[in-house]
């Protein structure tokens, strides 16, 4: 097996990425042997009739059928989409804000629940504890690396308070389904549909977050973790859904329905995000401290479907403006010798 | 019968959790051993449910069934027996 390619020559996965290895044409293993996030279309069929009866037996019995974390991103505006229109779920929308969603998501929040007629609101923990979160998140290896090769440290730690805030939310209100707009590539191919047992994942989350604890403050438990009257007055937990796994569209597609709504694509964020100015930074911190960009796996398995060039996920990976990444260190205080050696630490994961 | 459990089990794991089979403790919970993280867990569970045909249900999913290869080998077993 020859290493001496830099990147895969059929997706965009790099040298750096665990595991790969590349044959003497630079194709690697992972689109050799698709060992990661087959395209298993019975399993997608399956995960969609699944779907649907769960919807049909659970519809109409709560305030709401379903709590969809609505980033503004284009992805999670098709699912809210998809939602109310396609399944006729009613749709509680929640959004969390992190300090650095783009002003023009808002805009896109405000005008596509407006357009849809859905409940939304914006969950906003205070700059000074979520910036903490997100220092600790960058600077210290929080996650394991299996984690690591499908997202940036900072988006897991963002994403658990999404998942978390979304099952208070579900489960005070009762509401069965929470929607999440991931597409597989982002999650894996079992990721579809599962039930959220909050035992399963506090025990699964119990390392990562002591280390949040540890570098950011006990705080991150208000966050990440169920107050015990809600876990001892719960009798089920919802199914987290994926709707948008069961579709096969390319981001073209994917932005043409959502304009329709009156969504427009932010001029203020990477090329990798249609939502956040955080993300060119995290994307940044990862690559120093791994080697590789946090989106190359999920950019990968949609070259390997068929729904994205080699071309155009290599501009997008390449598009992080570094004045993005440049005010986002100044709001947190990281200077580049912060940086500097992230490598180092993260061998130790 | 536990063998070959526990032969497709790290095949499994080893092919998706990206370890070698000298990696996985056989006694350990995967968690703490840094190879799986909440998403992971489900892969497993779905992973026994295909290829073992069985039906894990949400009480299933505790320290004592899934908290290392052995114990799952022998949840899968117990579930196949009865």
């Amino acid at each position: 097996m020859s290493r001496s390619y830099e990147r895969c020559t059929k997706c965009i996965l790099s040298a750096a990425f665990p595991r790969i290895e590349f044959d003497e044409n630079g194709v690697c293993n992972f689109c050799r042997e698709t060992i990661l996030y087959t395209n298993e279309s019975d399993s997608i069929i399956k995960a969609g009739k699944q779907i649907e009866m769960l919807i049909e037996s659970s519809k109409g019995k709560s305030e709401y059928d379903a709590v969809m974390c609505y980033s503004g991103g284009k992805d999670s505006t098709y699912t809210l989409m998809l939602a109310v229109k396609k399944y006729g779920l009613r749709v509680l929308s929640f959004t969390f804000d992190n300090g650095y969603i783009s002003p023009t998501a808002f805009e896109n929040i405000r005008r596509v629940t407006n357009h849809l007629g859905v409940d939304q609101f914006t969950f906003s923990p205070s700059p000074e504890n979520m910036n903490a979160i997100i220092k600790a998140s960058a600077l210290n290896p929080i996650y394991n690396a299996r984690t690591l090769t499908r997202i940036s440290s900072v988006c897991n730690s963002c994403i658990s308070i999404v998942n978390m805030t979304a099952l208070k939310i579900s489960m005070e209100k009762k509401i069965p389904f929470i929607l999440a707009g991931f597409t597989l590539g982002q999650i894996p191919l079992n990721g579809i549909i599962y039930k959220n047992n909050y035992e399963f994942l506090r025990e699964s989350r119990e390392i990562p977050l002591n280390k949040l604890r540890e570098k950011a403050g006990r705080f991150v438990d208000s966050y990440l973790t169920l107050p015990d009257s809600l876990i001892n007055g719960s009798d089920a937990y919802p199914h987290t859904l994926n709707l948008l796994c069961l579709e096969e569209l390319t981001e073209q597609e994917i932005i043409e329905a959502v304009s329709e709504m009156g969504w427009r694509a932010p001029g203020d964020v990477d090329g990798c995000s249609s939502n956040c100015m955080l993300n060119s930074f995290s994307n940044m911190v990862h690559q120093k401290a791994l080697g590789y960009n946090p989106y190359e796996l999920e950019l990968s398995h949609l070259i390997r479907k068929g729904l994205m060039t080699r071309e155009e996920a290599l501009v997008k990976i390449a598009d992080q403006p570094v004045e993005q990444q440049a005010r986002v260190m100044n709001e947190l205080g990281i200077t580049e010798h912060d940086i500097a050696h992230l490598d180092q630490l993260y061998r130790k994961i | 019968m536990s063998d070959n459990i526990k032969k497709l089990l790290l095949e499994f794991i080893c092919r998706n959790f990206m370890v070698d089979e000298e990696e996985v403790p056989l006694d350990k919970s995967l968690v703490d051993a840094g190879i799986i993280d909440s998403i992971g867990l489900i892969e497993i569970s779905n992973f026994m449910e295909k290829e073992f045909n069985i039906k894990i249900e949400e009480e299933d999913l505790t320290r004592d069934n899934f908290g290392s290869v052995e114990k799952m080998v022998s949840f899968i077993k117990r579930r196949i027996e009865s």
